[in-house]
Formats: structure tokens, sequence, C-alpha cells
């Protein structure tokens, strides 16, 4: 056993240190792996990042209501009277105010995006000291809140980040109205970051919207049951609505950019066996160029486990060496890289692409399939050439 | 022929190595192929829009309707040939999930305003006369299974019925079809009027115009005159051309789609350089050979063709395999998700542009050895060797 491993290790170094001798091809393995494991990295990054943007969003104790079928706080809609009906839903949450709960209106304005001057969908929602509250996270990091009946409005990190002419004092026009910036917030790089925040009751008169919402939250009493909402929900006539938890509805707005890491996932597959054949290549070439060698060595007594061995590690070797050049460029080149989309609201949603150990650990796993596979093979040729045959096609 | 005999033999000669790097070429020119498709599907609308329609939309946000009135203001202005209107109806078909896009516009002047849309006119003359009726296209159609005379019930995600609910029962009248393949046909029409008149929110208003100016050349004039005319009402107006707002629709999508083609034209040349490497060596290890073939006679420039010819053949074996198998690819997947994807064609352009591509491989890869073979001095190539 012990002269196996010893073996093993002599043939594992010297492949090794034959590595300079196929420079170009060890490298164009090298380079073949790294370009798939970036490209992975790159695709599971987005959806990962969009999906944090979203998840992060949501709370668990808020309760989420929105007009069955609506799908998106934008179709949604809400009158008074609904609004005044959902107050009185069990296990809502009372202070000295009354229950807690927030109505909120969800308008479209266009914003120019920095990155190609052109005009995108920004959010505009209506709400009140409230609906502030209950964001988690939420802070002022410049300065002020909007003073509510007035044409004022606050601004969020990522608009500010991407899109131009939301600086803090500047006023911008939607239209025929003119608003003030007078302050920025942060939401703990959610989504709710994509958004301009005004007085609701300022945007129902702009947008003719009369006394009507679109959405409601409402803070939850601890251990309430979403199941009795529901029920009241049903035995009123005057309402259309469907609850879900704040975090529910988030959740799945995130999946919007699944298929992102989808389309990933099969394009580096796919790429992957391309690289795969690259490797082969490389390593068949390697075995030929060593052949004389792993002739000799056998010749002299050396198993061939060993022989195959020494190629499966300079296999591995490569391949590895190859993933982590790709997870570093991946890591340089798109971890928190500032990307916006449009989202499931039709507005944009500012994310960050976000890479995280198991991502990592994806892409390496990748890369070590090519490199077993590529290795397998050739070391297998390379235990199993009678020796003699070696030696002629060595000469 | 001898030459093609010798150009064989030395392809062929080590089967593996051809094997895999055929199918290296191959993968990289099926995923070239298949993404160009996607790329050109998704820039279709802006490739597809007439240079004379133009579209007015809110100034504040295209979501936010213009009063129906305007329909008629901006037909009386020069240079405007015909106005069509439509509303964004929130369609999904049985289950949220399962949106439809549903516009509802006026039939006539929709389809005076958009000629590529061609429909039999006996299913025309029928959808025109059917309040309840709607036209579909045909990929949609395809999709769903929907045949001429189905009823189907479209629900929608923003309006109401006035009778309640928010369910409406059509009547497929007809199947629309684009007058090219890269014409999208994944929505469906259906009345204005029969929609104003059972929607519950009232007012009439119309979410967007659609309009064609007598000549292109008229057209920034007609998109000032127009957004000047509506200046400073309570609903503002921005005239721009269709290619124009379809590519601010699409820049919506954002730079993300620019990354997604980025980083897989990055895959496609990786692909490609670390077959050439393959390939040049392949070629750089006969040198002997070529040095033989040198002394028995052989013009240095009849060697230099034959290597170049070589490489060319290698990059075209696997290149077109490569994109057959990603015409054979999207062809599938357009039947299979007509759903959720738009037209996919793979179109001459992308072939043309592939084929370059194959050649500039065949080319850059086959260039250093050729010059390489031509420059060969035969006695220090055996003394190398």
């Amino acid at each position: 056993m012990s002269t196996l491993l010893s073996q093993s290790a002599a043939v594992i170094k010297m492949n090794i240190q034959s590595l300079p001798r196929r420079l170009w091809m060890s490298l164009a393995m090298v380079f073949a792996s790294a370009v798939v494991v970036a490209i992975l990295l790159a695709f599971l990054a987005m959806a990962k990042g969009f999906d944090a943007t979203m998840q992060s969003a949501g709370s668990d104790d808020i309760a989420f209501f929105m007009r069955v079928g609506s799908a998106a706080e934008l179709n949604s809609s809400a009158s008074r009277e609904q609004v005044n009906l959902i107050e009185n839903a069990p296990g809502i949450m009372r202070d000295e105010q009354g229950p807690m709960v927030s109505a909120e209106l969800y308008v479209i304005v266009d914003g120019v995006k920095k990155s190609s001057q052109t005009e995108a969908n920004l959010p505009l929602r209506g709400l009140d000291q409230r609906g502030v509250t209950m964001r988690k996270g939420f802070t002022l990091v410049a300065g002020r809140m909007f003073e509510p009946g007035t044409d004022e409005l606050i601004v969020g990190a990522g608009v500010l980040r991407e899109f131009d002419g939301f600086d803090l004092g500047q006023e911008i026009r939607f239209g025929k109205y003119t608003w003030k910036v007078v302050g920025v917030f942060s939401a703990g790089g959610n989504v709710f970051e994509s958004e301009l925040w005004a007085d609701a009751k300022v945007i129902q008169n702009l947008y003719n919207r009369g006394s009507s919402y679109q959405s409601v939250r409402a803070r939850l009493e601890p251990g309430a049951s979403l199941d009795a909402i529901t029920a009241y929900l049903k035995s009123e006539p005057r309402l259309t609505h469907e609850v879900q938890t704040e975090s529910a509805y988030f959740a799945e707005q995130g999946k919007s950019l699944a298929y992102m890491a989808m389309f990933g996932w099969v394009i580096s597959c796919i790429m992957a066996l391309g690289a795969l054949a690259g490797a082969l290549n490389t390593m068949y070439t390697s075995v030929s160029d060593r052949a004389m060698e792993i002739a000799t060595l056998r010749a002299i007594g050396f198993s061939n486990f060993s022989a195959f061995i020494g190629t499966m590690a300079e296999a591995m070797a490569l391949a590895v060496l190859g993933s982590l050049l790709g997870s570093l460029v991946a890591y340089i080149f798109f971890d928190g890289l500032n990307a916006s989309t449009l989202g499931g609201s039709f507005t944009q949603v500012v994310f960050s692409f976000k890479l995280t150990p198991e991502l990592f650990a994806n892409g390496i796993t990748l890369a070590l399939i090519i490199g077993f596979v590529s290795g397998f093979f050739p070391a297998w040729r390379a235990a199993r050439v009678p020796v003699i045959l070696a030696f002629q096609a060595g000469r | 022929m001898k030459d093609f005999y010798l150009i064989y033999k030395n392809l062929t000669r080590k089967k593996m190595r051809l094997f895999l790097t055929t199918f290296a070429i191959f993968i990289a020119f099926l995923i070239f192929g298949a993404v160009m498709t996607l790329r050109s599907a998704l820039n279709a609308g802006v490739e597809m829009s007439a240079d004379n329609r133009l579209v007015v939309v809110h100034k504040t946000s295209f979501t936010n309707p213009l009063p129906y009135a305007y329909v008629n203001k901006v037909k009386t202005l020069d240079g405007v040939k015909d106005v069509t209107h439509a509303n964004w109806f929130g369609g999904y078909y049985q289950e949220p999930r399962n949106q439809v896009v549903t516009l509802a516009v006026d039939p006539e002047t929709y389809m005076t305003v958009y000629p590529e849309l061609v429909v039999e006119p006996a299913q025309l003359a029928t959808w025109f006369a059917t309040q309840s009726g709607i036209l579909v296209g045909e990929r949609l159609a395809k999709a769903n299974n929907w045949q001429v005379g189905d009823q189907i019930a479209l629900s929608s995600n923003i309006f109401s019925r006035k009778t309640g609910g928010q369910t409406w029962d059509f009547t497929v009248s007809g199947i629309f079809k684009g007058n090219e393949a890269k014409v999208d046909t994944g929505y469906v029409l259906i009345h204005y009027k029969y929609f104003n008149e059972t929607q519950s929110w009232g007012g009439d208003s119309v979410g967007w115009l659609i309009l064609t100016t007598t000549d292109a050349a008229l057209n920034e004039q007609v998109a000032s005159q127009i957004d000047t005319n509506f200046a400073n009402s309570n609903n503002e107006t921005d005239t721009s051309t269709e290619q124009a707002f379809n590519k601010a629709f699409i820049e919506q999508i954002g730079n993300i789609g620019l990354i997604i083609f980025g980083v897989v034209f990055m895959a496609f040349f990786t692909i490609l350089i670390v077959v050439g490497n393959t390939m040049v060596l392949a070629i750089r290890e006969r040198t002997n050979e070529i040095a033989v073939l040198k002394t028995l006679g052989f013009e240095s420039k009849r060697i230099f063709k034959m290597v170049l010819a070589e490489s060319c053949l290698l990059a075209f074996l696997g290149g077109l395999l490569g994109l057959g198998a990603a015409y054979v690819i999207v062809t599938g997947a357009a039947e299979q998700m007509a759903r959720f994807l738009p037209n996919l064609v793979l179109d001459e352009n992308i072939v043309l542009q592939a084929l370059g591509y194959m050649l500039l491989l065949g080319l850059v890869t086959g260039m250093a050895p050729a010059i390489a073979a031509l420059r060969l001095n035969i006695v220090t190539a055996f003394s190398r060797g």
C-alpha cells in the first residue's frame, strides 16, 4: 500500500513538473474551465442578487392585502370603504392611534436611467408615517421625511444610484406636477430602495384616485393566523381581496429572475461540454507527450495505478486551477455589480449581483466534473497501453 | 484531387482529436446560433417597426391613460394619415400566472395602422361585426390550442366587470398571422367598445395612440405638433417613433440583457481560442512531414493552401453541424415554448455571421502554421527533427 502511495506521489510530481512542456495546451484547459465557471457564477449571482433584494423586503408579521387575481401591487385596488373593512379583520395589532394598517398607492412615473439615458418606469409609492414605520431597516440617510399634504418626496438609495435627477433638494417634474426631493432613504438594500415615497393623500389628489388606494399592509398580532383573516375576507361580500404575508408576496416576486439561474445552468452545461472536449484533447496530448516516460516507469515496475493517478491528478489540478481563476474573475467583475431590470410590478428594481459561498461551490463542482471526466479516459489509456507499444509510439 | 486526399488523410489521422475538436466547434456554434436567435427575437420589435408609425403616450408614464378625445384631436393634425388606439387589458387565462397579452383596440383602424397583420377576409369581417369577438395571434393560438369559433374566458388583473367579477367571455373570430416570420403574434385583440362599456372603472380613456404619418420625413414635425398641442393640459403627451418607443421598452429590461449577451459571447470566443490552440498545435506537429513534402517537390504555395484548407474544413465541419443543431433546437423551442418566447427565427443574417466566424476561425488557426510551412527551410526542419 505504501509503495503504491509513494509511487503515485512520485508520478504526480513528475506530471506536474512536466506541465511547462505542454504550456499552451494546459493553459487552454485552465482557461476553458475558468470561463465555464465564470459564466455559471455570473448568471447565478444575478438571480441570487435579485432574489435577495426581493426576499429581504418582506416581513413575516405583516399581512399584505391585494385584490384577487391582481398578481402585483400595481394592478390592485382598494376603496376607502374596503380599507376600513380590512382594519376590522381579526389578528391585526392596534396601538393608541387605532389599527396598525397602512393603505398605500403605487403609481408609475418615468425616470432617466444613468446607464442608458433612456426613460424607465419607477414606482412612486403613496403612504403615510404608519406605512414608513412598517418597513424594517428603514433609515433616512440624508435630508428629512416628507411633510404630509405637500408635494415633497423621499427617494430610495437605489434610485439615486441608478437614475439621474433625484439628488437631494432637486425638483422633478412628472407630467404636469413638480415634486421636491427632501430626503434619501435606505431600506437595507431591498426592493423598497428602488422606489420614490410621498404622501398618499397628495398622490390620490394628483392622480385622480379619489379616496381609493391600491394595496394594504397590516401588522399582525403575534400568533395571528392568516386563515382567520382569509375566512373574514370571504365572509365579507364587499371585500374582493386576498391576504398573504408580505414575505410570501416578495418571495414570489423574487422568483421572476429564477429563469436566469436556469438559463445560466443550461448555457454553462453546454459550454462545459465544449470545454470538456478541449480538456480531453489536452489530456490525450499530455498522455501521448509522456508516453515514453509512462512506459519507462511501468517497465521499471511502477504500477498501472500510479500511471492512472498521475494523469488524473494533472487533469484535476488544471481544472481546479481554472475554477479558482474563474471564481476570482467572477468575484472581481460580478460581485456587487449594480443592475436594474423590470420587476413583477412593471417597474425598475435596482439590485446588485451577489456571490455566496454556495454559488462558488457550484462553480467548483462543475469544474471538478470537467476535470474528472477529462482525466479519466486519458488516464485509463495511460494505464492500459502495453509498454512495448508506448515505447514504439514514443520513438 | 490528390491534394484533397492528403488533406483528408491529415484531418483523420487522429480520429479522437478530430472528433473532440469538431465537437468543441460544434458546441461553440450551437451556442452562437441559439443565443443570436434569441437576441434577434428580443429586438424584433425594434427591427420590425414601421418607419412612419408614431406612438403617443402619457408624459408621466405610458401606464397612465389618455382621454379618448385625443384620438379625434390627433386625427385632424397635418401630416397624420391614420390614428388608432389601444388599452392594456392585463389579461390572463384561467390562472394569474398564465398571462395573455390582451389589447382592447378599435378593430378597423387598428388593422389599417398595422398592415403587417394578416387575417383571412372572412374571419376579419366576422371579428369586425362581433363585439365579443377576439382576434388571436397565431403563436398564442398554437400554444393554447385555440380554434376559430372557440369560447374562451379571459380575466383581467386590472379591470372588473360592471356586472361583477373580472372575467370576460370571448369568441375566437379569427387568427392573425404576420406577413413575415418575425412579426410577433403572441397577443390577442379585443373590441375597445365592448371593453369600455362593460368595465366598471368608467371614463372614456385609452392607453396609448398609434398613428401613421403621410411621410416618414414628417415624423418629427408631427410628433412635436402633437406634444405642443397637449402641453399644459391635464394629460401631457410624449410622442416618439415606434422604433424609439420599442427600443426604450427593451432597455427597461436593462443592462442585464447586455451582461447576458456579453457573457455568452465571451463563451463563444473562449471555445474558439481553445479550439484554435489545438488546431495550431496539430499542424505544428507535422513540421517534419511538411519538410518531406517539400523535398518531394511540392511547391510552398501548394502546401500553404493545403494547410489553410485543412483548418477551414475543420472549422466548417464543426460550425455547420453546430448551426444545424441550433436550427433544430430553435425550431423545437419555438413550438414547445410559444407561450413564453417571442418568435424565434434563425434567419440568413445570423447564418451569414456564423459563416463569417467559421471562415475566420479556419483562417486564423491555419494562417500561422501555413506561413511557417511556407517559409520552412528543409535543412533546418530535418536537423531539428
